[in-house]
């Protein structure tokens, strides 16, 4: 069954979180932020031409003419493709693990596997950040020696920055599966 | 009150007196220039240093402190005002964030 709705980013920006269960152990959660748009896209390229044709004006150069196309050409290519995330979305497996999936806008995608063993609690943290106090999301992974430790954090949903009543649905549907592991017994 | 007379009174003045070895004149106004300009981008350093010393969002400072990990746990007593120590995050979230309405 899948569910979806409507929420804001930290900056404003509206994203829409997707929830689909699998199973009673399995859970999936997506964040799906705003798509290119072509205001921003044609707004950067002239800004970019202008400025080149300026230049060109200045110093009569036919080359910074053709420079500023490829500029924009490959600028372009590089922000679609390492910059710009399309989607973040978490898969929540109850005896197996969390995987956390980033696809570009380029159609790149890189995922992150945490096996359960290793995975403690998933928790909201606030920190500071750039000027600003956010709520994030992360997995905190267990420290092999203390049992108590926290040996790492790993931010989840960090390029769509949900705001706290994103995170709180994102998180009871994690509890709901984490809390399931205490009590089934652990296998291998 | 030496560096107003000395940046004041004209060289040959000084000369006369038979007090030659002084700075150049230029160092009168250079010197203050220097430290206003250090103050200003103290301003800034120092702005620069304390987002460089935030620490990043991954790092587990954000959740624990050496403090905090080896705090002791006091007995529980009827009818006093439990101890103060730093609960662990799991719980916090738990407290805020699960009960349903």
């Amino acid at each position: 069954m899948a569910e979806e709705r409507r929420f804001r980013s930290a900056s404003g920006v509206p994203i829409t979180l997707r929830r689909r269960q699998h199973s009673a152990s399995c859970r999936e959660l997506a964040v799906r932020g705003p798509r290119l748009q072509l205001r921003s896209l044609s707004a950067a390229t002239s800004a970019v031409w202008l400025a080149a044709y300026g230049l060109f004006a200045l110093s009569e150069n036919s080359m910074v003419l053709s420079a500023a196309i490829f500029i924009t050409l490959i600028g372009l290519i590089i922000y679609l493709h390492f910059v710009k995330i399309d989607q973040e979305s978490l898969l929540v497996i109850g005896s197996l693990g969390i995987q956390v999936t980033s696809s570009y806008a380029s159609g790149k995608e890189s995922t992150v596997f945490i096996e359960m063993g290793q995975v403690k609690d998933v928790v909201i943290n606030e920190a500071i950040h750039m000027q600003k106090v956010i709520y994030y999301l992360c997995i905190l992974l267990q420290d092999p020696e203390d049992p108590q430790g926290i040996s790492e954090v790993v931010p989840l949903f960090q390029s769509s920055k949900p705001r706290l009543d994103c995170l709180i649905e994102v998180y009871k549907s994690c509890q709901e599966i984490l809390e399931r592991r205490k009590t089934a017994p652990q296998s291998i | 009150v030496l560096y107003l007379i000395w940046a004041y009174i004209p060289e040959t003045w000084l000369f006369s007196l038979g007090l030659t070895y002084w700075p150049q004149k230029y160092w009168a106004v250079a010197l203050p220039v220097y430290l206003l300009v250090t103050v200003g981008i103290g301003y800034i350093l120092l702005f620069g240093i304390n987002m460089m010393s935030t620490a990043p969002l991954n790092s587990t400072d954000t959740i624990t402190d050496n403090f905090a990990k080896k705090q002791q746990q006091k007995k529980f007593q009827e009818e006093a005002i439990p101890a103060l120590r730093d609960i662990p995050i799991s719980e916090v979230n738990r407290m805020f964030f699960l009960p349903e309405k």
